[in-house]
């Protein structure tokens, strides 16, 4: 832009009152949708510190008037059973390794269905899109096969061929679609200074892409931590992660709240770091990007 | 300055992947290493592994039972429970050419398929005397397909008991019926003094067949039942209609707890035995005794009893039952001397005195049970004069055992709707023969 | 605009003088491409496309998988009840979930640059997808159960609904049968009518004894009526601990007391009216001589009142469980599209606020236009997930409603997994599954099209 000092028009008084008024409704309506939001992982918070036959008997918003019936019971139940502990690492083996794989494959891929071209490179992605509709029930039964007679089937690497292999669709997609953003002139520049694709990509495009890869990198991670389709079949009581470990302690007959509320309690706090951590992490990539 | 932080955290990110395929690799490799703790014994450095539903209590009495066997052999056995998913996780093994040494199953027809396909092993000579000196013959046909023993029972179920707290009785001054008219008399007692007569789970569906399942066993006979079981006769038949109207009366009367079609079993348990009962009476097996336990709030002996389920025109003792059958995978000694094990009283031994086991052995000494109540349970079982299994397990499951479809989800519209019973039978006979 | 084409890789000036040969080039120009696209597509070709290979083949083959059978499956797939629910249950779904999601994670995604608080709001939001579908099934499962008691939504509406009415004092009583009384819509009266020195007793059940108010006394028979009077006794038919005769005041049956009775004439109007007192009896006076009274106790003594919506059954289902899924992910939708406002350069905005364009038109006019390649990301992706839901309809709905909440990825995994074992018919239905796919994906192609045009 040329030289002129850009001024701002002052804002008007009834601007400003605007402005203000409309910050407080937002907090105050966004406040109500965060309770409602919350209600119920709350209750689900709760029902996991009460015993079996309380949560079959009464509501867990009776623990406001009776907070006597709390109880941590059912979460010493559970970390002591090994079992239980003993699929932690299991579940972490699995998840990482995917989350990895699948962000380091799909962003390369992304690059070069966004920037390299091929003939057919667009109907080529388009068939890799399709794939993401693929519900991973169908491919239980021949992977099955497939892994057994290559002898992984039952083993972690096996979990985590299958997730990567199901993660990628959604991974090339979304970060693709990211890629194309990228403003041309940066990547001019590049090529110009006599980068080669490689080069690029890691100099210009990981960078930049990172709010995108780090929400993939959660999103890809949730859901491989929180799978139990698949784990239940393709590992064994060596191999099985925390999903499968928590299923297999529900009780036949009679309910189960107790045991599942729990488990989704001690499950859910890894991917919750995780999310924190990344929050921070790309907010930062975020910061130190957009100086340039 | 950035940038090289961000090729540390590439490095980092690769060295970590690479790390969890080494890790992973490795871990994959073999089942548990090879050593076992017991010094010395004919399987010393074997490993076996065993699947079964059972978790929590059982699965630590089932524990139990095995370690017995781990001490005698110095094998080593593994055991896992697949919870709800038996059918999926097996196939699932089998296909991937990792199938365990034994399963503990409670469909029968399960056994017969996989027998059908050729994956089962049946068990060796020495299994089958044993289980010829332990079993009656029910038992026995029970674990057979195309005249070859695969399955040894392990665990059985009385599932004619209705459950009753003796607290509302008392109140109410209901005592125990002894046919289906003085039933209907007492729920209306309980009904009259402010509970309601009888609570119903009916969210799932299988408690809905085992009611109809005792209902027609009475009204029918075991001939007839045999027949039905293996669609000889259509559910189109008269004495199929007889059993749908006799439930009827109760679905439609007003003795039945409201909600029944959205309470899950464990719930209607719950309704009569928790902290605050609304209802007098639960109809299901004897693992209800199970989760009155966990609940904590009655306790069965005490409070919690149970009566047989009612005769029906003057039909004689009559059980329906279930149970678990160990079937074996793999062909080789060390799972064939599980096998025998397990046939054997004295691993039912082991587990009876803990609670929560009823065993079909003959051989095994009925003092062991831990009270009167289990002891009433088992005793009821073996010495019914008529017993019959579970017709929901002996039917394909795609009609019996599927929840959703066929018989469950039939037996759930009507009792929704129970007056309808044509209508329903219409159904029933053409998921039937959609499934046979 | 700014050019959001995809980059072309123009040959530009200053590459090396000396250049390859033809030949060379092409051959490096395609080691590149395959070392950027190859592992992607090994393991997409081996690990998905290959199973999908597999089911194609498959769903032309029986139930056990050793007979061909030509198109039998699609055709039974098709004639099939069950199946035009699923499809029909799977629109709606398409219709509702994804834009909703879309929608408030849009606007949760742009409002929040207001907080001060956005982090815990984001988390917030966010945490429902940390928690695994069958947790969030069984929460919501818990949440919308029928009983005022056990579930969170009909607790607060029968609450609510408390706070305005009044609750019955006998709810659930019920006449004894042979005695002369009969229920009607809540309310139970006299089967015949008594003129006015007669007397109405009204023996009930279904009424605790434990439940009985402090001040309910032994029953005391009514006192003889004169001519303008009806007396009778209301009471608790029941002894504890059972016996007695039924419709007699005994002692050990108590009276209820506090009951309205009202004195009908034939024309339906109330002529007189009494309360019971602690033995349960009543006088009820000023009637006319001779006239004809049926004697009635109001549904209001006993009506149960709101007990709450039932949620779960088959009216309702669908939305309880799309209403989960929204719950679940909505907080997909914000983190995207926060990621993608974050990604976006300020400086277009600032420069249309300076032109004078309020905050309405900047977010019509600039950001969202700017947004839309995650809009169509988020969409899209919510669409196919939509599509291939299973979890969530599998764990909330009860059985009775379980056929009206079906959807095809549920329909599949019955038919496949759930004893059956039909795989044939199975596969028959992931690849109906996979071409309902098909429409979605012609907004992709439009937009490729339309990038490569730029």
């Amino acid at each position: 832009m040329s030289d002129l000092t850009l001024v701002r028009p002052k804002k008007t008084v009834a601007q400003r009152i605007l402005g203000v008024f409309s910050s407080s409704i937002v907090n105050i309506v966004l406040l109500i949708v965060a309770v409602f939001w919350l209600v119920p992982t709350v209750g689900l918070f709760i029902t996991s510190l009460r015993t079996a036959g309380d949560i079959a008997a009464t509501g867990w918003w009776t623990v406001f008037t009776a907070p006597a019936q709390l109880t941590v019971e059912n979460y010493t139940n559970l970390l002591s059973n090994t079992t239980i502990t003993g699929s932690f690492l299991n579940t972490i083996v699995i998840a990482v390794p995917t989350t990895i794989l699948v962000v380091m494959i799909g962003a390369i891929a992304a690059y070069g269905f966004a920037f390299l071209q091929f003939p057919g490179r667009d109907w080529l992605l388009i068939v890799v899109i399709i794939l993401l509709a693929v519900p991973l029930q169908v491919a239980l039964i021949p992977l099955a096969r497939l892994f057994g007679a290559i002898g992984i089937f039952g083993s972690v690497l096996g979990v985590i061929l299958f997730h990567t292999a199901f993660g990628l669709p959604f991974a090339i997609f979304l970060l693709r679609n990211f890629f194309t953003q990228v403003p041309t002139e940066l990547l001019e520049a590049a090529r110009i200074d006599g980068a080669g694709d490689w080069r690029i990509f890691f100099r210009v495009i990981l960078p930049l892409g990172l709010p995108a890869i780090a929400s993939l990198a959660i999103f890809q991670f949730l859901w491989t931590w929180n799978d139990m389709l698949v784990a239940l079949i393709f590992t064994n009581s060596e191999s099985q992660p925390l999903t499968v470990a928590i299923q297999s302690q529900l009780r036949q007959y009679g309910a189960n709240l107790d045991v599942l509320s729990t488990g989704a309690f001690v499950s859910m706090i890894v991917p919750l770091i995780v999310f924190f951590a990344f929050q921070r992490y790309f907010v930062q990539a975020l910061l130190a990007g957009s100086q340039k | 300055m950035a940038h090289r932080r961000r090729q540390r955290v590439v490095f980092s990110l690769a060295a970590i992947a690479a790390t969890g395929l080494v890790v992973s690799g490795c871990a994959g490799g073999g089942g548990g290493g090879g050593s076992s703790s017991a010094p010395s014994g004919e399987f010393a450095g074997q490993t076996l592994n065993v699947v079964a539903a059972w978790s929590g209590a059982e699965q630590k009495n089932f524990e139990l039972v095995l370690k017995k066997f781990e001490d005698d052999t110095g094998a080593k056995v593994n055991y896992t429970s697949f919870g709800d998913n038996g059918p999926t996780y097996i196939q699932g093994q089998l296909e991937g050419g990792t199938p365990p040494n034994i399963a503990l199953t409670g469909q029968p027809a399960l056994l017969q398929s996989l027998a059908a396909q050729g994956d089962l092993i049946p068990v060796s000579d020495e299994v089958k005397k044993v289980v010829e000196a332990n079993y009656s013959q029910s038992w026995i046909d029970l674990g057979s397909a195309d005249d070859q023993l695969y399955g040894v029972w392990f665990k059985a179920s009385n599932k004619s008991t209705m459950w009753y707290n003796s607290d509302i009785y008392d109140e109410a001054g209901a005592t125990v019926p002894s046919d289906w008219d003085g039933f209907m008399e007492q729920l209306q007692l309980v009904q009259d003094s402010g509970f309601s007569g009888i609570s119903v789970g009916a969210d799932v569906g299988w408690p809905l067949t085992d009611w109809f399942e005792n209902v027609y066993l009475r009204t029918a006979g075991g001939e007839m039942y045999d027949k039905l079981t293996n669609h000889e006769i259509p559910w189109t038949d008269p004495s199929v209609t007889r059993a749908l109207d006799v439930m009827a009366q109760l679905w439609s009367s007003d003795v039945l707890q409201p909600g029944g079609a959205q309470r899950s079993f464990g719930d209607a348990v719950t309704e009569v035995f928790g902290a605050d009962p609304k209802a007098g009476t639960v109809y299901e097996g004897d693992f209800v005794a199970g989760v009155i336990t966990t609940d904590g709030n009655s306790v069965v002996g005490e409070n919690a009893l149970f009566y047989d389920f009612p005769a029906i025109d003057g039909s004689a003792p009559a059980v329906v039952g279930g149970g678990d059958v160990a079937i074996a995978f793999v062909d080789d000694a060390a799972t064939m001397a599980l096998m025998k094990y397990l046939a054997s009283p004295e691993s039912a031994e082991i587990w009876i005195p803990e609670g929560g086991l009823t065993s079909p052995n003959k051989a095994v000494d009925s003092s062991v049970y831990p009270d009167a109540i289990s002891r009433q349970i088992a005793e009821a079982l073996t010495s019914a004069e008529t017993f019959r299994f579970d017709m929901s397990d002996l039917t394909p499951s795609a009609f019996g055992g599927t929840p959703g479809q066929g018989f469950w989800q039939e037996m759930i519209s009507f009792y929704e709707n129970p007056s309808d019973v044509a209508g329903t039978q219409q159904r029933l006979e053409a998921a039937a023969a959609a499934a046979y | 605009m700014t050019d959001t084409a995809t980059a072309r890789t123009t040959p530009s000036p200053g590459r090396r003088a000396t250049a390859p040969s033809p030949g060379r080039a092409r051959l490096r120009r395609g080691a590149i491409i395959a070392s950027f696209l190859l592992p992607a597509l090994v393991v997409l070709g081996a690990l998905v496309v290959y199973p999908i290979v597999f089911t194609v083949i498959r769903s032309f083959y029986d139930q056990g998988g050793q007979n061909f059978a030509g198109w039998d499956n699609y055709v039974t797939m098709f004639t099939n009840d069950t199946t035009f629910t699923a499809i029909r249950n799977n629109i709606m779904w398409v219709i509702v979930a994804p834009a909703s999601c879309t929608i408030l994670g849009l606007i949760f995604a742009v409002l929040l640059e207001k907080l001060r608080w956005k982090t815990a709001f984001k988390l917030i939001i966010f945490m429902p997808m940390a928690i695994s579908m069958l947790a969030a099934g069984v929460i919501f499962r818990g949440m919308f159960q029928e009983s005022p008691n056990l579930g969170v939504v009909n607790a607060a509406l029968v609450g609510i609904n408390n706070i305005f009415s009044d609750s019955a004092d006998y709810p659930g009583a019920r006449p004894r049968d042979g005695f002369g009384i009969v229920e009607d819509r809540g309310v139970i009266a006299s089967a015949d009518t008594i003129a006015p020195g007669g007397t109405q007793d009204f023996p009930l059940t279904g009424i605790r004894a434990t439940s009985l108010p402090d001040d309910a006394a032994q029953a005391i028979p009514a006192a003889n009526a004169s001519d303008t009077q009806i007396t009778g006794t209301v009471f608790l038919d029941v002894l504890r601990g059972g016996g007695g005769t039924d419709g007699e005041i005994e002692p050990g049956k108590r009276g209820l007391p506090g009951i309205r009775v009202d004195a009908v004439a034939a024309d339906g109007s109330i002529h007189g009216y009494a309360t019971t007192g602690a033995g349960g009896d009543f006088v009820i006076d000023g009637l006319a001589v001779g006239a004809q009274y049926t004697v009635a106790l109001p549904a209001s003594n006993f009506d149960e009142g709101f007990q709450g919506v039932s949620w779960l059954s088959a009216s309702f289902i669908n939305g309880v469980v799309i209403l989960s899924y929204i719950w679940i992910w909505a907080g997909f939708a914000m983190v995207m599209i926060a990621s993608g406002l974050s990604a976006m350069d300020r400086s277009l905005q600032e420069a249309s606020r300076i032109d004078g364009a309020n905050e309405w038109q900047v977010f019509t006019r600039i950001t969202a236009p700017l947004l839309s390649p995650v809009l169509i990301v988020v969409f899209v992706t919510l669409i196919i997930n939509v599509l291939k839901i299973f979890d969530l309809v599998y764990v909330i709905p009860p059985g009775a409603s379980k056929p009206a909440a079906n959807v095809i990825a549920v329909e599949m995994w019955t038919v496949s997994f759930g004893g059956g074992a039909n795989q044939g018919l199975g596969s028959a239905l992931a690849i109906l599954l996979l071409v309902l796919v098909l429409p979605s994906m012609i907004i992709n192609v439009r937009r490729f099209r339309e990038d490569r045009s730029r």
